[in-house]
């Protein structure tokens, strides 16, 4: 089963990553979900694909009270991200769905009605959670066409959705980047096929390269902290996308 | 059964009944495709028993009968085929609410303290919600689709009279005899197919459903 790690804590602002099912079936494409709650408030990110929905409910459930929980957060539309929606709505019909725009209509193929959704716009906007402002940062094109991160100013943490993803083997699937250069070579391949356009990559590396961020938390692999955060960023900008070869 | 566990077995077995009303479908579409065909065949028996006068007045009127059959039976057949897609829309929602079910029971098994409580009152919900609704409403339409294909059998059976008494007829048909009697056998051997493939739905439509 998934654990729930703390990944900050101020006061009763905290940031939790469910993170590593060693019994999820090896078909399934492992998934980190991040909970951030505030007070009595509290946002799911990415909560993940109904075939992980009982480690992800479990793992939550273990450290934070799931009937808190009001609002879910899709980067965008994949089934790995967002296909368990209808078993969140089934704890919680009131539930709040936040998510591009041009995907309100197609992600209720999962779940959800016309009350469910919020939709972001393409600028981006601010999610309020418990009084914390947290910001949706466009990244469109990296990979989906309507994708969003998710920034925390306070706890300057960026939800980075694939981005910054990493396919890891189980001796080095550690919950925190410890070696950079070892570990990008395994988030090279990922970022040159999924993400699709140069220049909305570069568009997105000036964008976050102005933003003070302590952690990037990716969707996939693990979490960049310190000085890795911004060399990620550099690698990112360097890498040649959109370009497949065969 | 406890009170969180499947609230009808019939959810268990809702992609093979998902699986056995496809085979119904596809039994339907031969017995339409066949009745479309007997439909033209009494056109030109009508035509031949006029070109035949007087003799065969009475091979006339069975074709008539016959021509009246095979659209009774399109009517019949487009019945079953609707019965059957109101079926598929209840039996898909069987599948997805198993696959709900079967994850719901996964997240029980692992949960524990606040969480489990959830899980066990959504549980207890969905069984409120559910139980008895889903697995009757499959039961009163199977029961329906076994009823019209029976009322279906009996319409072929007096196709079938229709088609032997129709042979009886040709042999009075005089000089047109032999082309009255060809005409009157492939009645014969069409509405034979038909009651083949009745015989599958049948046996499609007896297999037994869990629920």
């Amino acid at each position: 089963m998934k654990t729930a790690q703390t990944i900050y804590e101020n006061g009763n602002h905290k940031w939790l990553a469910l993170v590593r099912d060693p019994s999820r079936p090896g078909y399934l494409i492992d998934t980190n979900e991040y909970l951030v709650a505030v007070g009595d408030d509290a946002i799911l990110l990415d909560p993940g694909g109904a075939e992980v929905f009982p480690a992800v409910f479990s793992a939550l459930s273990a450290e934070f009270d799931p009937r808190q929980l009001g609002k879910l957060f899709a980067s965008h539309q994949d089934p790995d991200i967002i296909s368990s929606l209808s078993l969140w709505l089934e704890f919680n019909p009131a539930i709040k769905c936040h998510i591009s725009w041009l995907w309100t209509s197609f992600v209720p193929h999962f779940g959800g009605n016309d009350e469910t959704f919020v939709a972001i716009p393409d600028a981006g906007t601010d999610i309020l959670v418990g009084g914390q402002r947290l910001q949706a940062v466009p990244a469109h094109y990296l990979h989906s066409s309507g994708n969003f991160n998710l920034y925390d100013p306070k706890a300057k943490i960026l939800f980075s959705g694939d981005i910054g993803a990493a396919l890891l083997p189980p001796e080095a699937d550690g919950l925190f980047v410890e070696d950079f250069d070892r570990h990008i070579r395994h988030a090279e391949a990922f970022h040159r096929r999924w993400m699709g356009s140069d220049r909305a990559k570069r568009d997105w590396c000036s964008r976050v390269s102005a933003m003070d961020i302590d952690m990037l938390c990716p969707q996939h692999g693990a979490i960049y902290r310190g000085e890795d955060v911004k060399r990620f960023i550099d690698w990112f900008a360097n890498l040649e996308v959109g370009v497949l070869k065969y | 059964m406890s009170a969180l566990s499947l609230p009808a077995a019939s959810r268990q077995n809702a992609g093979q009944e998902l699986r056995r009303i496809v085979r119904i479908n596809e039994e339907i579409k031969k017995v339409v495709t066949t009745a479309f065909k007997i439909n033209l065949m009494a056109m030109n028996a009508i035509f031949l028993a006029k070109r035949a006068g007087q003799s065969a007045l009475g091979f006339g009127v069975l074709s008539n009968e016959l021509r009246r059959f095979a659209m009774d039976l399109q009517r019949q057949m487009e019945t079953l085929r609707i019965a059957t897609t109101d079926s598929v829309v209840v039996v898909t929602g069987l599948v997805k609410q198993t696959r709900v079910e079967r994850i719901f029971q996964r997240t029980l098994a692992v949960s524990k303290g606040q969480g489990r409580r959830m899980v066990e009152a959504c549980l207890r919900a969905r069984n409120d919600r559910y139980s008895g609704d889903e697995s009757g409403g499959v039961t009163a339409l199977n029961r329906r689709l076994s009823q019209m294909i029976s009322d279906t059998a009996q319409l072929v059976e007096l196709g079938s009279v229709l088609a032997r008494s129709a042979k009886i007829e040709a042999a009075y048909g005089g000089t047109f005899s032999t082309s009255l009697m060809q005409v009157s056998s492939d009645f014969e051997q069409t509405i034979s197919d038909i009651q083949k493939s009745l015989d599958t739905l049948t046996k499609h439509q007896s297999q037994e459903f869990a629920g």
